[in-house]
């Protein structure tokens, strides 16, 4: 990976802080936006990897696209540094935050607000899904599958784990068995 | 309610859970929920109230919501435990997931588990944001909300912080 420039710790720290601070409701659109779009450390197709591979995992996903994103940048030590910057500063001063707004969870106008920034944010997200579609060389084939894991989890309401454990074997094969087909 | 005890209980129950919290820490906030309830550490409103207010700031939202319990639980040393119980083990699976997919990044079978994982990535996420949306939507301008940011995002290179901020103020005016 000569071509790669190399990327500092402290970059790595401030873009997951900025990813951070800036996603309310959807990390993922902040993340594709400032590693893909803005910085250009990651392809369409390595965010997409780093989502598939976070998705299979438990835990807060948005954090595992820092922890890989770090990783593949600068191994160990750009997994830490993307990390921290993803929970440390935006941690305490939520925490100061929390403290204070526990005073005020019952303010209309807050609540109101929130209805609004998430309104916002579901439709980002929906949209970050789309173009993560979009970029796929061979989006026609790939619909299908999309459409069945959005039902799964949408429509059907099943548990994540199950949808991935029946939809991803099938989805292999028959990618497996086209790319043989059309070779 | 300052109990070494119960500090290390909690550490060790969130920890557990982190573990197995398939598709986001959400899927097991229900268990999380029963067991801090039924410890008699918080009320349910207090549960509620947690989320709503970890849910409005911005920043990893889980994690600040482990460690209001872990704070109500045991002080400042109970928050730092709980966040950490909720962030460690999932990120060194990631770590070491991410590794491993990097290992083989030559072999040709991992062309075809990402063509073959790739559609579903994109459907999730998408599934995802109507998740978020069926609970937003309230009413037909929050789904016009909702609509109107999608089609910025993919047709314009507006930033975003625009949208949600728009977005912000015509929710605290009341026509949402």
């Amino acid at each position: 990976m000569a071509s790669q420039p190399r990327v500092t710790l402290g970059a790595l720290f401030y873009a997951f802080l900025k990813v951070s601070l800036l996603a309310s409701g959807g990390g993922i659109v902040w993340a594709h936006r400032i590693t893909v779009d803005q910085r250009r450390w990651l392809s369409d197709t390595e965010f997409t990897d780093i989502v598939g591979i976070c998705q299979f995992m438990p835990g807060p996903n948005v954090v595992g696209i820092a922890v890989c994103a770090g990783a593949k940048l600068r191994g160990l030590a750009g997994a830490a540094a993307a990390t921290a910057g993803f929970i440390l500063i935006p941690g305490i001063v939520g925490f100061l935050l929390g403290e204070l707004l526990f005073r005020h969870t019952d303010a209309r106008m807050l609540q109101n607000a929130l209805i609004g920034i998430s309104a916002a944010a579901a439709g980002m997200m929906i949209a970050t899904g789309l173009r993560l579609l979009r970029a796929n060389r061979r989006w026609l084939s790939a619909l299908p599958f999309a459409a069945l894991a959005f039902a799964g989890i949408a429509v059907g309401h099943f548990p994540l784990l199950a949808v991935l454990l029946v939809l991803a074997p099938l989805s292999i094969a028959i990618a497996a068995f086209t790319g043989v087909r059309f070779r | 309610m300052n109990d070494p005890s119960s500090l290390g209980r909690l550490a060790a129950h969130l920890a557990l859970l982190s573990s197995i919290s398939f598709g986001g820490v959400p899927t097991v906030l229900p268990d999380i929920h029963a067991f801090v309830v039924t410890n008699g550490w918080l009320t349910d409103r207090e549960f509620t109230d947690f989320l709503a207010v970890s849910q409005a700031i911005p920043g990893p939202n889980m994690i600040l919501m482990m460690s209001f319990i872990g704070w109500k639980v045991a002080g400042l040393p109970g928050a730092i435990a709980s966040a950490c119980a909720t962030f460690a083990p999932p990120c060194a699976m990631y770590f070491m997931a991410y590794r491993l997919w990097d290992r083989f990044r030559d072999a040709p079978w991992q062309k075809l588990v990402r063509a073959g994982l790739a559609p579903l990535t994109a459907g999730l996420v998408i599934a995802g944001g109507t998740v978020v949306a069926h609970a937003a939507d309230v009413s037909w301008p929050a789904v016009a909300v909702t609509a109107t940011a999608a089609g910025l995002l993919m047709f314009t290179r507006l930033n975003p912080l625009w949208v949600l901020g728009s977005a912000g103020i015509f929710g605290a005016l009341g026509l949402l």
